[in-house]
């Protein structure tokens, strides 16, 4: 079950059903900073996406594992935070698909990834490591 | 089970086209629902389906990766997939990853119902 820890934390398990939740918490949050219904949409659609892939790829879908999200606002960035434990694996690391060649050869996957770098102006990622156990992915959106 | 409370898909048939209207939200959660049922219609040998987004509310890559999944097939077997009556949420989506490139977007389903035989191509 989701569970909102503290303001702007949310623990989720690895379970898909968990992502309805995760887009309201990203959505509220991004409307509170100031972002238009239609920007934290967008927003909460990249956090999906960054969050589906973890529990695909990252958790191999065992819902017995957990993430955790958290929202850092800093002068006109909004950034949510995702923390987790499994194998690490950096979005930042695959290509953006030349789309019309994409659908000229009827590829498939990878569409989450792009998404993200789409929607975010900035994606950074931090594997874990003696010190620090998680894994962490940052997305970041700057208010005009 | 799947929790299915926040996505449905009901079928019509229109001459020998497959019409699916879906609602509610298609996620990484929810897309393996509308994946079984294209396969149903392919398993049932037919090609020419219209989806219809009229009371879907959001849509991620996991709903749109599912149109690629079936549309060289469905193509080959002298089929289409089109898409119509999505609100702009929805569309955003589609428009974003340039999905309009490949697939017959409508406003109105009935116009896509005579529309078949003509395929986009890139």
């Amino acid at each position: 079950m989701i569970e909102i820890i503290e303001n702007n934390k949310l623990k989720a398990k690895s379970d898909t059903s968990e992502l309805e939740k995760i887009r309201e918490f990203v959505s509220l949050k991004a409307s509170e900073f100031g972002f238009s219904s239609a920007e934290s949409q967008k927003i909460a659609l990249a956090v999906d996406e960054a969050c589906s892939n973890l529990i695909k790829h990252s958790y191999k879908y065992d819902n017995s594992k957990s993430f955790c999200l958290e929202v850092e606002t800093l002068d006109n960035n909004f950034t949510v935070k995702i923390l987790d434990k499994g194998i690490p694996f950096n979005p930042m690391s695959i290509a953006a698909p030349d789309m019309e060649e994409y659908f000229r050869t009827f590829k498939r996957g990878g569409l989450g990834i792009h998404i993200m770098k789409l929607v975010m102006d900035n994606i950074s990622y931090l594997p874990s490591n003696e010190k620090n156990p998680y894994n962490l992915l940052k997305l970041t959106k700057e208010l005009h | 089970m799947k929790d299915t409370t926040k996505f449905g898909i009901s079928k019509k048939r229109v001459e020998d086209v497959e019409c699916l209207y879906l609602k509610g939200y298609l996620d990484a959660h929810t897309a393996p629902i509308l994946e079984n049922t294209i396969q149903d219609s392919l398993n049932n040998g037919n090609f020419k389906i219209i989806v219809n987004f009229g009371e879907l509310d959001y849509i991620s890559s996991a709903g749109l990766g599912v149109f690629m999944v079936f549309i060289e097939d469905i193509r080959k077997n002298g089929g289409d997939i089109k898409l119509a009556n999505m609100n702009e949420k929805v569309f955003s989506v589609f428009d974003l990853l340039g999905f309009p490139m490949l697939f017959d977007i409508h406003k109105e389903e009935n116009h896509l119902i005579s529309s078949f035989g003509s395929v986009k191509n890139i």
